[in-house]
């Protein structure tokens, strides 16, 4: 009995990891049906516990290209991703309003190839899971 | 006690069970020979970057996609003869032919999917899958759906993401499990695939944007030896870093000048929009084009005949 106790957890870490494997995957393929008139790129996924810090995503962006980053928050979470391109620090475009409210998308028209970076945290360090796909604009 | 053993017995099976639902991958065995990168190169030397720093570097590179879609965007038509021929992909033996053809022919999918060539794009897939199987990632392909889509021309748009989010998660899976050996081949083949179909275009009809793109890959050039270098120990690594080094040497002539904009938040279809209107110049002359388009069409020649 003492062995059944033991594996039990593992089986069932086993399974929730499948399981939000699957449910992040799930949330890419509804993410990116709402990227309108643009060609999916790239896909980010955060999941961050309360007070964490905000995840970041290294990405070379390309001159010329419009590109477009819409945000889709999971289910069952308080937290509402705010996400902040910068580019050596310096902040761009976020979809977070200064009236507090959320963009639907947010565009950054890029004319000088370089690093840039996404920052991904949740408003107010809520815990919080969401999706980020990056697009090019046709 | 034998009441026990049966039910601990039966939770072990439902876990694998589980467990493979999750990761369905192929276990064929690989062939083993003696270029087949063995593991120990990559877990017995210390690596010269960070794992986390690795992983970054890789997940930063550009999509095939986007230099697809500017090919396309100089108006310049279709090309079958500019992709590489899926026809040796049964002699392709080892993880590292395997990982930097898969790059070549998932950039040639990208390019395919553009210009709409549903009809080419399921002879493609079959190559990929076969490649993709035998690296033990084919799972990340529904081949099934892909051929749908390509055959009864139903959704482009849907066939484009199916194709890139499966090079993607595919990418993502290998990084996260210690493979990223595998994974930077995958992103080399890309990277040289798209350079060279850039370059082709560029040869044929002379446009401003693409050669700037061509001049500008500068700046990933640098990160991509900089992830190839980490393996180097390995024979095949040393040979394919290179052979980078030569495509590198001839981007020492092109210099990259910066003039910062006036920034402005504008907003397009209701989507806010920051521009940043930097002025970036791309100072190349014709000769070093020309010998850059060199270097890449012989690393390239050197992958697809490996």
């Amino acid at each position: 009995m003492k062995i059944l106790i033991k594996i039990l957890p593992v089986l069932f870490l086993m399974f929730n990891i499948g399981q939000v494997s699957a449910q992040s995957d799930d949330l890419v393929n509804v993410c990116a049906l709402g990227i309108g008139n643009a060609t999916y790129l790239k896909d980010y996924k955060v999941k961050l516990p309360a007070n964490s810090t905000d995840a970041k995503f290294s990405v070379i962006l390309n001159k010329g290209t419009v590109y477009k980053f819409v945000v889709c928050n999971a289910e069952g979470y308080e937290g509402k991703a705010v996400i902040q391109l910068t580019e050596a620090n310096n902040p761009l475009v976020s979809n977070l309003k200064p009236d507090g409210t959320f963009a639907e998308a947010v565009g950054f028209s890029c004319s000088k190839t370089g690093m840039y970076n996404i920052m991904c945290g949740f408003k107010n360090k809520k815990e919080g899971a969401a999706v980020i796909i990056m697009s090019y604009v046709k | 006690m034998n009441r026990k053993i049966s039910i601990v017995f039966s939770i072990l099976i439902a876990g694998s069970s589980l467990l493979m639902v999750n990761c369905q991958g192929d276990n064929k065995t690989k062939k083993a020979d003696d270029f087949t990168i063995p593991d120990s190169i990559f877990k017995d030397k210390p690596l010269m970057i960070s794992k986390e720093a690795m992983n970054d570097i890789i997940g930063n590179m550009s999509s095939p996609v986007e230099m697809a879609a500017l090919i396309k965007s100089t108006g310049v038509p279709f090309n079958q003869k500019y992709l590489a021929s899926t026809s040796k992909v049964d002699k392709l033996d080892t993880d590292f032919k395997q990982a930097l053809n898969l790059g070549i022919y998932g950039c040639d999918l990208g390019y395919l999917n553009m210009y709409e060539k549903t009809g080419s794009v399921i002879n493609s897939m079959q190559a990929i899958k076969k490649l993709a199987d035998q690296l033990r990632i084919g799972h990340f392909f529904d081949f099934n759906t892909i051929k749908r889509l390509a055959t009864n021309n139903e959704n482009i748009d849907s066939l484009m993401y199916i194709s890139v989010s499966s090079f993607n998660n595919m990418d993502e899976y290998l990084r996260d499990n210690n493979r990223s050996d595998i994974s930077s081949l995958l992103v080399t083949g890309m990277w040289v695939e798209g350079m060279y179909l850039a370059c082709q275009v560029v040869k044929e009809a002379p446009n401003e944007q693409l050669r700037d793109r061509v001049g500008d890959s500068k700046i990933v050039l640098s990160d991509l030896l900089l992830i190839l270098k980490n393996y180097k120990s390995n024979q095949a690594f040393a040979k394919l870093v290179a052979e980078v080094e030569k495509i590198k040497k001839e981007y020492e002539n092109v210099t990259i000048q910066v003039e910062s904009g006036e920034p402005e938040m504008i907003e397009v279809d209701g989507m806010l929009m920051f521009k940043p209107n930097d002025k970036q110049t791309v100072i190349m002359s014709d000769e070093t084009l020309a010998k850059i388009i060199a270097a890449i069409e012989n690393t390239r020649s050197m992958i697809i005949n490996l």
